[in-house]
């Protein structure tokens, strides 16, 4: 019996070679997009999973208050770790991660910047599951001066070498011994390090009394990421409740003396990758994004097994007949719906089966364009052979289902009366549906990558309120070096390719320097966390910032290097200066008993300028003057000759005994990556989109041709009572265009629902809906399914209607 | 009305060609019933479209009300042929997806007229036809006679000068035939011409002349009148 069905389901869809072209490509592709896209959330919500202990660790981060403003970070207190491993007996062990930043190391003659290195406690091993190959996990962290390797670094460093006991040094002139080999961490790791430096390193630089000091005031410095492994059956809420006395018993004493407070903050490790948006973290998933492509994935699925309905009812008018005879000749209902769907569940077989080569041929590209290295691991895990098949099994059965239990009941008496059997008018009804809802997804899909571009554009074209362009930065690692700044920028202005210079502790998209100062409002100095960026007096003209009151630094006030300050717009707003910020006191450095310090008066207001990416709002920042070794050096250069310009830095750079080799980076790139995530949306969105489209166009090519051909006759006989050629295809567009605009209308509210909340919660800054983008989705919906229908309308209706009448 | 001149239809499909009409001469006056006759394949379904304006000929002159037409282009003879002419076929060509008013409306549509009018025009053909308590039916649901008067309707509703039937009873039994061949001669007698085409003698003997047909060429003219006269 089964074999009779697979043999005239073959036979089937042979004979209608076109339609079966158009099933299977579309299935194919629609199959190929969900298993991309699988793969894809299947790793997004793997992160931090692989761990044995992975439900018992949690990440600790801190909530400040100062002055009733919060302010999250998701590192903690270096002694934190330490303090809720002696008081709370939940907490089994404790380790820390203290960014190294981008340093230089040297092995021989090999050295390298690395940015992937991380000074770790020697518990790492005891929480979190990575392997060691070689070396003990137990010992290999605790000595000071003490390196783990990942294999990607030990090829790096070391080739064929063995880097056992080998000696790797930092541009600091610190010397690790290679203690171990780990293997690299997976992908799917929030944290991603390349190795390991020993904790007890730091202590040995420091002294160990004020590494490990627990004294109050360590508490209020934030510096490390720290996880907390619980014992078993331990709860982490129980932590935070008993939180309130930890507090008392260390940190009470100078949040009093500041007006501050403090709250312990915490994330399941599982959970990390997904947590909210709080400072200094790493990069991040992004849910709502999970959600959208799991979304978009169903849809191109979804839209292909339409395709095979649609496609399958309209041909029932063909197939009425074939019913017909079946069921004159005995055939029950069950076997033909039997027959029907083996018919549907080939094509998805076959689909399938196109669409595993598909996803082998193109994994590269996709992996290029997510930014991961996914592996299409279908014959190690057979669960997601299975997965993928399952839905596939699915996607045929619903797709077959209905044209299967449709064609089934059509009456024989009808059917072979000459009827079509579709009378009723409800498969064509339905069909309607199916294609208006098909159009409705696809032309919500045009607005979303309409206006993902839209929103990148916005980003890029935004005035920023500074020079983002043609600014090359260096960063000074050597303090030695440091000291020579000023010389060496007067050297590297002499070029005349080299416009401005300015030296400064932070620069526009890398600005992290809080620190708590007293701001004068009305008649008092309050406590306030506030960002500040040590400059020199060039800044402002490098940057191209703008004053709107005051003036700028001045080499001619002998008095500006230690009292001067510029404020930018936000912070006149906030502490209500409005009126004259001139000669406004801030008061920055003092002790903890508040003595000391200095007090710097306001001497200009600079416009608001977006110094963080428009995804956060401008807060109030202070730029002055101290004599601070400051890290950044920032070049405006001429965008011609950059080669030539980089080439004279660099001469120049290693003539001043910089004792890193030369480094630089373009501020613009720096500001594009800040957008990464929302380019790759908008990439995967187009895709998507054009998938999308793709499909939905391929059932309306063969759609327009079933209608088509129905209509021939009819063509033929209004052609004869006087219908021109623009009569008839009107006719023949009206019906499709009616469907796409419903379609556009049903989209617009759901589009504009769904973009407007994107935009809302994921920029401060941010682009609006323009009608003209809502209208310019719909055109262009209109006009490619006009084009795509053309294909089969145009012959219709030139067709002689000669033929048309002459045979029934 | 009608004047043909050596008309000739040659069909090329692939290698073999056909010539339907071979140098076919005749004519037609206005306010004639005219049969046209000859075995299956003659060529007697070619000439009618031709006549119709629906095909061109491959050669020889064709003079439609005073008009040389053989070159016109289709837009101009869909114009010609929307004013004037009516079409009845053996197998009625109703459209299944409208119903009756809306199949006889069809003509008027194209010819611009306004929705009252059609209403008009649409219900006294009905009547005339005596089919307007289907109006709301579709094709299907009739049988073949009242499916016939449908297109009789429809042929007519916009009032043409010329009535082109191809086998019109072709599809239906005798009593159904005669009722069709009973309208068609009422039209005529209301001044419409008509030309008919047939293979069956008893509806030839309600034409006033038979044309015979035979391998595309005409073999004898038997004009009825000249002995009926
Ligand atoms: N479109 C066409 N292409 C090729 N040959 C054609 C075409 N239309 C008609 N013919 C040929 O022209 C000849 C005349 O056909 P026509 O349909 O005029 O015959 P007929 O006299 O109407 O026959 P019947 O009585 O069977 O309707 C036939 O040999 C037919 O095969
Ligand atoms: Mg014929």
């Amino acid at each position: 019996m089964f074999l009779n069905y697979l043999k005239s389901a073959l036979r089937n869809i042979t004979k209608n070679k076109f339609y079966s072209f158009l099933n299977i490509l579309g299935l194919a592709i629609g199959i190929a997009a969900f298993i991309f896209i699988f793969l894809y959330v299947r790793n997004e919500i793997s992160f931090d999973k692989y761990h044995e202990k992975a439900d018992r660790i949690y990440r600790v981060e801190s909530d400040f208050t100062i002055s009733g403003k919060h302010d999250q970070f998701a590192i903690v207190p270096v002694p934190m770790g330490p303090a809720l491993k002696l008081e709370f007996p939940e907490v089994e062990e404790m380790c820390r991660f203290n960014d190294v930043g981008n340093s230089l190391f040297k092995y021989g003659d090999k050295e390298f910047y690395e940015d992937g290195f991380y000074f770790v406690d020697s518990t790492i091993f005891d929480i979190f599951t990575h392997k060691v190959l070689v070396g003990d996990p137990k010992s290999c962290l605790v000595e000071p001066y003490s390196v783990v390797i990942t294999e990607s670094i030990a090829m790096k460093f070391f080739g064929d070498q063995n880097p056992m006991g080998e000696i790797m040094e930092s541009g600091s002139g610190r010397k690790y011994k290679v203690t171990a080999i780990m293997e690299d961490v997976p992908i799917n790791s929030h944290l991603k390090f390349d190795a390991l430096l020993s904790g007890s390193t730091i202590a040995a630089i420091q002294g160990g009394d004020a590494f490990n000091s627990m004294e109050p005031v360590r508490f209020w410095n934030i510096g490390v990421y720290t996880f907390l492994l619980l014992n078993q059956n331990a709860d982490m809420q129980s932590v935070h409740q008993k939180f309130g006395g930890f507090y008392d018993k260390y940190m009470k004493p100078v949040g009093d003396a500041i007006n501050a407070s403090f709250d312990l903050m915490s994330t399941p490790l599982t959970n990390t990758h997904f947590s909210g948006n709080i400072s200094s973290d790493l990069p991040k998933g992004n849910m709502a994004y999970i959600y959208i492509f799991s979304a978009v994935a169903l849809f191109i699925l979804l839209i292909a097994a339409i395709n095979y309905m649609n496609m399958a009812t309209a041909r029932s008018a063909k197939r009425a007949r074939e019913v017909g005879i079946r069921k004159v000749a005995g055939a029950f209902k069950k076997q033909l719906i039997g027959q029907f769907l083996s018919e549907s569940l080939v094509l998805a077989l076959i689909g399938f089966a196109i669409a595993l080569l598909l996803v082998f041929l193109l994994l590269p590209d996709f992996n290029n364009l997510a930014g991961k290295t996914l592996e299409f691991d279908l014959f190690r895990k057979p669960e997601l052979f299975f997965t993928i098949l399952g839905v596939t099994v699915f996607i045929g059965l619903i797709s077959g289902s209905y044209p299967a239990f449709y064609l089934s009941s059509f009456l024989p008496v009808t059917v072979l009366k000459g009827g079509s059997g579709d009378k009723g008018r409800k498969g064509g009804m339905l069909r309607k549906v199916l294609v208006i809802f098909q159009f409705a997804i696809a032309i919500i899909m045009i607005m979303g990558t309409l206006i993902v571009y839209n929103q990148l554009t916005f980003l890029k074209n935004k005035d920023m309120g500074f020079n983002k362009d043609n600014m090359i930065i260096l960063e000074l690692q050597d303090s030695a070096f440091r000291s020579k700044v000023e010389t060496f920028k007067k050297e590297l202005v002499k070029n005349s390719n080299i416009l401005a210079a300015t030296n400064s502790t932070g620069i526009p998209g890398d600005n992290s320097w809080i620190q708590v100062v007293k701001m004068e409002k009305d008649t008092a100095m309050v406590d306030n966390a506030m960002l500040l960026t040590l400059v020199d007096y060039d800044y402002l003209d490098t940057y191209g910032l703008e004053l709107v009151e005051g003036r700028t630094f001045d080499r001619e006030m002998g008095t500006d290097l230690e009292e001067a300050v510029i404020v930018n717009e936000t912070t006149v707003k906030y502490y209500n200066w409005t009126d004259n910020p001139i000669g406004k006191k801030i008061h920055w450095g003092f002790e903890m008993d508040g003595s000391g310090g200095r007090i710097l008066k306001v001497i200009g207001v600079v416009k608001d300028y977006h110094f963080n990416s428009l995804h956060n709002k401008v807060e109030p920042i202070m730029l002055f003057m101290a004599d601070f070794d400051k890290y950044y050096v920032s070049l405006k250069v001429n965008p011609e000759n950059i080669g030539s310009t980089l080439q004279y830095i660099e001469e120049k750079w290693n003539e001043f005994g910089a004792k890193r080799p030369f480094n630089y980076r373009m501020l613009e790139d720096t500001w594009g990556e800040m957008y990464e995530s929302e380019q790759k949306l908008g990439v995967i969105f187009t895709i998507s989109t054009i998938l999308t489209i793709f499909i939905a166009l391929l059932g309306l090519l063969g759609l327009s041709s079933f209608v088509a051909e129905q209509k021939t006759k009819e063509i033929g006989i209004r052609k004869v009572m006087g219908a021109t050629l623009g009569n008839v295809l009107a006719l023949l567009y009206k019906e499709f265009v009616l469907l796409v605009i419903i379609a556009f209308i049903i989209a617009i509210p759901l589009a504009y629902w769904q973009l407007d909340n994107w935009l809302q919660t994921s920029f401060v800054y941010h682009t609006n809906i323009s009608i003209l983008t809502i209208l310019l989705s719909g055109v262009l919906a209109i006009i490619i399914s006009m084009v795509t229908i053309s294909f089969h309308t145009l012959k219709a209706g030139m067709s002689n209607p000669v033929d048309a009448i002459k045979y029934e | 009305m009608i004047k043909t001149v050596n008309l000739t239809k040659v069909f090329r499909t692939d290698e073999v060609e056909t010539t339907a009409l071979n140098q076919v001469s005749f004519e037609v006056k206005e306010g004639e019933f005219v049969a046209v006759m000859g075995p299956s394949g003659c060529g007697k379904s070619t000439l009618l479209n031709i006549l119709g304006l629906l095909d061109n000929p491959t050669d020889g002159d064709y003079y439609f009300l005073g008009n040389e037409v053989s070159g016109f282009s289709e837009k101009q003879r869909a114009s010609l042929r929307k004013h004037n002419i009516g079409f009845v076929f053996q197998n009625f060509n109703l459209i299944d997806e409208l119903n009756v008013f809306e199949n006889v409306e069809l003509p008027l549509i194209y010819l611009g007229y306004k929705a009252s009018e059609r209403r008009e025009k649409v219900e006294a053909a009905l009547e005339q036809m005596q089919i307007i308590h289907r109006k709301k039916h579709f094709p299907l649901q009739l049988s073949g006679g009242q499916q016939q008067r449908v297109a009789v309707a429809r042929a007519v509703v916009a009032n043409p000068k010329l009535i082109l039937a191809d086998e019109p009873t072709g599809n239906l039994d005798s009593a159904h035939g005669e009722e069709v061949m009973n309208l068609l001669e009422q039209l005529n007698k209301n001044g419409t011409t008509i030309i008919m085409v047939t293979h069956s003698q008893r509806d030839a003997e309600y034409s006033h002349r038979i044309v015979r047909l035979f391998d595309g060429q005409i073999v004898t003219e038997n004009i009825k009148e000249q002995f009926a006269l």
